[in-house]
């Protein structure tokens, strides 16, 4: 796909805040009941995790996004990935997205080994077929043998995170999001998932990677853009990020 | 991660604009409708992992309870076995299903509190996991209707069209109810507890486990504005023998149009705020 792009105009996001208080129905009923006076504190509620973001994106790109914790990075991937309503502005995605951003997604540690890869194909938008098609290979590469038909409970952490890797990049992505580079398993598997990774970066057309580590972001990324309590400076290039970091 | 390649998101443009895109969240969720039918068939086995009957052991638990009602309750209200023991099996299997998926209604969205921060998943779908569930295990109880049917010789005079169009009115009332309390439930954490009391009391309310025909002719009001009995009737009057009143139908189809209005309206107001409620 040449088509494939992203576009944040004016994107802003965010949070309305629900305390464990403001859950209760009880406080929201005082609330109503008393008017104006706590209603005045409703502006507080609200946190801005992204304001007046603009993001131009085409196939090649491969963005990496970095900031502090709390800057926004995370919100704007979630974003991206549909799961995020904006409040202003808009997202406009062309392509597959695939969001690679907690691998535990929709593993079930009761189920066994083979119908957890099953199931996160389905989440991920395969058809039963093509899961099917695909679970030699997702098997293969997880090297977990037999153990794919035992419940994922009995796995160690090591094994859990091989099966969870494996399943959540069995797919096909033009917009790949990533919330930092997942490395997991032991020292082999590492090699292996790196591999495989890249093979996904390379097919995808544009990434977006979230990460604290520069020398990382480095290596994958070709543009860069820095995050900072919810505001974006330019998409710059990555030869400068030492100029955007001391900036 | 959706399976469209064209994605586009913007702020409030307006409740045209909001409705359109609660239309499309519902629309997706039906092309995809193969999803839920996959999560709710992984929630059933997960939930029997290990065991031997899996569901069947509420199918048994339902039928040591309408033996037990049906023997003992028929003594004391001086009803006929034969006439008591079908009316409790239709109306506890099938009013055990109006209760459960409305109870586990409540939980719908925040369960899927993970898939929903990181997917652009349909929220539709989530609703009709928790329905379509709650269907699958529907269908191991059945055996007990068909036994209790054949045993008391109601199976040869059963109306199963009228049975089947009470029982398609049930699940779409059903249906809007559970999204209902999901939506609720997912913001104020309350409201479980309290649907769990509802259903309870409509349970006892509702002629479930006694006769509707022994009401006093003063209560029979209880009966007229109870939604849980013109839903229960809808599907159990054909199956033992018995006509649906007209006017059950009628308040079953205005009860679809009216809820389906509201728990849409609320919908497309909430949709972009569920996420943040989780």
């Amino acid at each position: 796909m040449t088509n494939v792009s992203i576009s944040c105009r004016d994107l802003s996001l965010r949070f309305p805040v629900y305390g464990v208080d403001a859950k209760s129905l009880k406080k929201h009923l005082a609330k109503i009941a008393v008017g104006g006076k706590l209603g005045s504190h409703h502006g507080s509620t609200e946190v801005t995790a992204i304001s007046g973001l603009n993001l131009e994106l085409k196939a090649g790109d491969r963005l990496g996004l970095i900031g502090h914790n709390g800057s926004g990075k995370t919100t704007l991937l979630r974003a991206l990935s549909g799961a995020y309503e904006p409040d202003e502005g808009s997202i406009e995605v062309n392509g597959h997205i695939a969001a690679l951003l907690d691998l535990s997604l929709g593993i079930d540690p009761t189920a066994t080994g083979f119908d957890n890869i099953r199931l996160r194909g389905r989440i991920a938008g395969l058809t039963a077929k093509q899961v099917d098609e695909r679970l030699d290979e997702i098997a293969e590469f997880s090297g977990l043998g037999p153990f794919l038909a035992m419940p994922v409970k009995t796995y160690s952490a090591g094994m859990q995170a091989r099966l969870a890797f494996a399943a959540a990049t069995a797919v096909e992505a033009d917009v790949l999001l990533m919330d930092e580079w997942i490395a997991v398993g032991d020292a082999d598997f590492q090699k292996l998932a790196h591999r495989r990774l890249l093979k996904l970066v390379e097919r995808a057309g544009i990434l977006v990677l979230a990460s604290h580590d520069v020398e990382l972001l480095r290596l994958y990324c070709n543009k860069v853009m820095r995050m900072e309590g919810g505001v974006a400076s330019p998409v710059t290039d990555i030869k400068k990020l030492d100029e955007l970091m001391a900036a | 991660m959706d399976t469209a390649t064209h994605m586009l998101r913007t702020g409030r443009r307006g409740t045209l604009f909001e409705a359109q895109m609660a239309l499309r969240d519902l629309r997706t969720s039906v092309e995809r409708i193969d999803l839920a039918r996959s999560l709710a068939w992984h929630d059933v086995v997960s939930r029997y992992r290990g065991s031997i009957l899996g569901p069947l052991w509420i199918t048994l638990s339902m039928g040591l309870m309408i033996l037990g009602i049906g023997v003992l309750w028929g003594g004391l209200f001086r009803v006929p076995v034969h006439e008591f023991v079908p009316l409790v099996a239709v109306g506890i299997v099938f009013f055990g299903f109006v209760t459960t998926t409305i109870n586990e209604g409540c939980d719908t969205f925040v369960q899927a509190a993970g898939m929903l921060s990181q997917t652009a998943l349909p929220m539709f779908t989530f609703v009709w996991r928790t329905v379509l569930r709650n269907l699958i295990n529907l269908g191991h109880h059945v055996v007990i209707v068909g036994a209790v049917l054949v045993w008391a010789g109601l199976w040869a005079g059963a109306n199963y069209p009228a049975a089947a169009l009470g029982f398609i009115f049930l699940v779409i009332n059903v249906a809007w109810i559970s999204m209902l309390v999901a939506i609720i439930s997912a913001r104020f954490r309350d409201i479980p507890q309290a649907v769990a009391s509802v259903t309870q009391a409509a349970a006892i309310m509702t002629p479930v486990y006694w006769p509707p025909d022994r009401i006093p002719e003063k209560y029979r009001w209880i009966l007229d504005f109870n939604p849980f009995y013109h839903l229960l009737q809808a599907v159990r009057a054909p199956l033992i023998g018995k006509a649906v009143e007209p006017h059950s139908y009628l308040v079953l189809a205005l009860m679809a149009l009216i809820g389906w209005g509201l728990v849409f309206s609320l919908f497309a107001n909430t949709r972009r705020r569920i996420v943040h409620y989780l």
